[in-house]
């Protein structure tokens, strides 16, 4: 026994394998983690990890390449969209925005489209760490690496768009109050001015947040890997060909040392002191205590982008509150769309992120999805109330127009598809989830698509009616943008910690050996 | 465990933030100074086609009006260049006197070749403000001196003022720093050196001062970007 970590000791124990202790983890449904007991905590590590195990998981993630095949080549498919988009953006810039299929009158379409459909996918990451943060919600813990990972990246997306569809790239300086020798400033009355100020501030704060939450992770895969090779354990990079060709190469590049050295630098001197602690939690708060209101602050300026024109359909004032629900909705859909493959395709990853943890985010998808789905009812109510003709006619036509078809796939993937967590059995299968997650995905697409394009087709005189056909370079930008996220999501896959490994460590039952948990259990003090 | 990274590095940060910080007073200034109209296009002094036209003899030691080559400048948004028409008003052959011959040889060929010469344009603007009005300009009572310079001194002419639109809007903001009485606009010494060499608040032309003239404009100076890119 005195081989044994004093971690493994502590869960041995605590789960019952050293004799005279009862288990403290009885688990009645599931995978251990459903219990409905609402005097029992649901465990959020199952297995009786011990702590070493979680360190030995997770950097496990950064140090090996995930088992079987899959990576390397759903990487290159994934790059090769996000060139494709690229290139498409150089022709663009190149050729003009005529290459897009806007017209006189849809002047905004895919475009501000996607911005919009990126940055509400971004608000899951900064609801988890921000506002279940300060709601001491401990479930974040297993997600909210991931989704800070996604925000950052999705912001990154969303940042394309803006930019590219002004035309004139080369200006895109100017929406930014910067002193010139014109002699003007940016229209400070103006909403695109503040989605300026909003984005580029949420960007920061993401940035830093994700970044400062990964100082400690960082550190233990520098010290993993110095440790190696202070012991020799280290060995060179050795590139095999790929397919059933005998042939590999041994460089002269020893991978460990290279990670040392980028994860140190990464790690900024973090030695693990609890002062280094002391001052890493408290900034974390104060991030957690910025980031809050950015979590309403940040949609409800795109949503006046719309919200402060005249156009029927965009002129509403239910729109701020109203694009932030669906921003969290759309935004807990992608999470669940990328970490639900992860869980299969990582081993171990089940134990970190459990049922419950997919139950809780499907619970929010069920109400995120029904406040969207109020806001649709409601801006119809308001259309027949508010007694306008223009603007009951905007929304007979968004729903009966030649734009039936996405008005009604919206409310389908939005509305529809997650009335299904009303059942237990659905809301803790993950393919139901999954697939669930990628309708409210498409849906929030469309949403943005019905609100953009049905409001500007048909202004108020029928002679400016037109129809927005997207050209093969809209569409390719748009894969692009999805082509970039996943790519660089896979790249934090392989090369980031993907958990917190300090605040996993905090919700697991050794961080608390005499806590409740144990008294329940009849463990005694 | 041991120092994956020397000690000096521990400085790298105060180093790195104090590089960002006049490396970024850097980049501002030089951007403000050398990427700008002030330094990229004031000076130019392109080459003129012959022996060129020396507007410090005629315009300046001679005394002709601008208008009399410059026709249009009171009509037209474009300050004409004359043609060969008009130096042959002077230069006609029977006037020239031998010492001039030289000098005004290449005027006298393209008028019996019956073809313009090629006077290169000095001060251009982009397109999207390419109709930049001189008859709203000189019938307001702006100088040919506010955006040419003294014209009357340059043997060759260059571009004297950066013509870049803070510069234009500084004008518009302030008119009264560039009004001159309506009767003066060309008498370009004369604004060099009465009018504009005083302080505004010390300028009287016959008891009329720079307020007077703003206020007797129709329309103040626009500032809205139809004004000029329309």
């Amino acid at each position: 026994m005195s081989a044994m970590h004093p971690d493994r000791i502590t869960a041995e124990r605590l789960a019952g394998l050293a004799p005279g202790v009862a288990a403290i983890q009885d688990a009645p449904t599931g995978d251990g983690t459903l219990v409905e007991d609402p005097a029992v905590r649901a465990p959020l590590v199952l297995n009786n990890r011990s702590i070493h195990d979680v360190t030995e998981i997770v950097c496990g993630y950064c140090e090996k390449p995930p088992p079987g095949k899959w990576w390397l080549p759903a990487f290159c498919v994934a790059s090769t969209f996000a060139a494709v988009g690229m290139l498409m953006i150089l022709y663009l810039i190149i050729t003009g925005i005529g290459t897009w299929g806007l017209n006189n009158q849809v002047g905004w379409a895919w475009d501000i489209t996607n911005f919009v459909f990126w940055i509400g996918i971004g608000h899951a990451g900064t609801l988890i760490s921000a506002i279940l943060c300060l709601f001491k919600q401990k479930w974040r813990t297993a997600v909210n690496r991931s989704a800070e990972a996604m925000t950052i990246f999705a912001v990154m997306c969303a940042g394309i768009f803006p930019a590219i569809h002004v035309g004139r790239i080369w200006f895109i300086w100017m929406v930014f109050p910067i002193p010139n020798y014109n002699w003007i400033w940016p229209n400070f009355r103006s909403p695109l001015l503040w989605d300026v100020f909003a984005v580029s501030t949420y960007f920061t704060v993401s940035l830093l947040f994700w970044y400062m939450g990964m100082i400690p992770d960082f550190a233990t895969l520098r010290d993993r890997a110095d440790r190696r090779l202070r012991r020799g354990q280290s060995a060179r990079v050795r590139l095999q060909a790929p397919g059933p060709v005998k042939f590999s190469v041994e460089l002269p590049i020893v991978a460990d040392r290279i990670r040392a050295l980028v994860y140190g630098l990464l790690a900024v001197g973090w030695r693990f002191s609890s002062r280094h602690w002391h001052r890493y939690e408290n900034a974390y708060l104060i991030l957690a205590g910025i980031s809050t209101p950015l979590v309403l602050s940040v949609h409800s300026i795109v949503s006046f982008d719309f919200a402060t024109s005249i156009l029927p359909g965009w002129h509403t004032t239910i729109f701020p509150p109203y694009f932030v629900a669906g921003a969290i909705f759309g935004g807990f859909a992608m999470v669940l769309l990328l970490l639900i493959p992860a869980r299969e395709l990582y081993p171990n990853f089940k134990d970190l992120l459990t049922l419950r943890h997919l139950e809780n985010m499907a619970k929010i998808l069920l109400v995120t999805g029904m406040m969207v789905g109020f806001a649709y009812a409601m801006e119809f109510f308001i259309a027949w109330y508010g007694a306008n003709e223009y603007e009951l006619y905007a929304f007979i036509n968004r729903a009966s127009g030649p734009y039936w078809w996405a008005y009604w796939t919206m409310i389908t993937c939005n509305v529809v598809s997650p009335q299904l967590f009303w059942s237990r059995a659905m809301r803790t299968n993950p393919v139901v989830i999954w697939i669930v997650a990628l309708l409210v995905t498409i849906g929030m697409w469309f949403e943005r698509f019905v609100i953009i394009v049905t409001s500007l087709h048909r202004a108020f005189l029928p002679g400016e009616w037109h129809m927005f056909f997207p050209t093969w370079v809209d569409i390719l930008i748009f894969t692009g943008s999805l082509g970039i996220f996943v790519s660089m999501f896979m790249l934090f896959m392989r090369f980031l910690p993907q958990f917190p490994m300090a605040e996993v460590k905090a919700v697991m039952p050794q961080a608390d050996p005499h806590g409740h948990n144990a008294h329940h259990n009849g463990g005694g003090h | 465990m041991s120092a994956l990274f020397p000690k000096w590095m521990n400085a790298l940060p105060t180093l790195g933030a104090g590089a960002a910080f006049f490396g970024l007073i850097g980049v501002v200034w030089a951007t403000w100074y050398w990427a700008t109209p002030d330094y990229t296009r004031v000076g130019y002094m392109p080459t003129q086609p012959g022996t060129g036209f020396n507007h410090q003899l005629h315009a300046g030691q001679l005394g002709i009006d601008c208008r009399y080559c410059h026709t249009n400048v009171e009509r037209s948004p474009e300050a004409n260049i004359p043609n060969v028409a008009t130096c042959m008003g002077c230069h006609a052959e029977e006037r020239l006197r031998n010492w001039d011959i030289h000098r005004v040889g290449f005027i006298r060929e393209a008028y019996a070749e019956d073809r313009s010469v090629e006077w290169r344009r000095i001060h251009k603007l982009p397109d999207y403000v390419r109709n930049f009005p001189h008859d709203a300009h000189v019938k307001a009572g702006v100088s040919c001196f506010s955006c040419h310079g003294q014209i009357m001194g340059m043997p060759v002419v260059y571009q004297a003022e950066g013509l870049h639109m803070g510069w234009c809007l500084d004008c518009h903001r302030n008119p009264e720093k560039h009004m001159v009485p309506p009767d003066k606009v060309t008498d370009l010494v004369w604004v060099e050196t009465e009018w504009l060499a005083r302080p505004i608040a010390g300028r009287n032309y016959n008891g009329v001062t720079p307020q007077q003239l703003v206020d007797s404009l129709r329309r103040s100076p626009p500032q809205t970007c139809g004004a000029c890119h329309h």
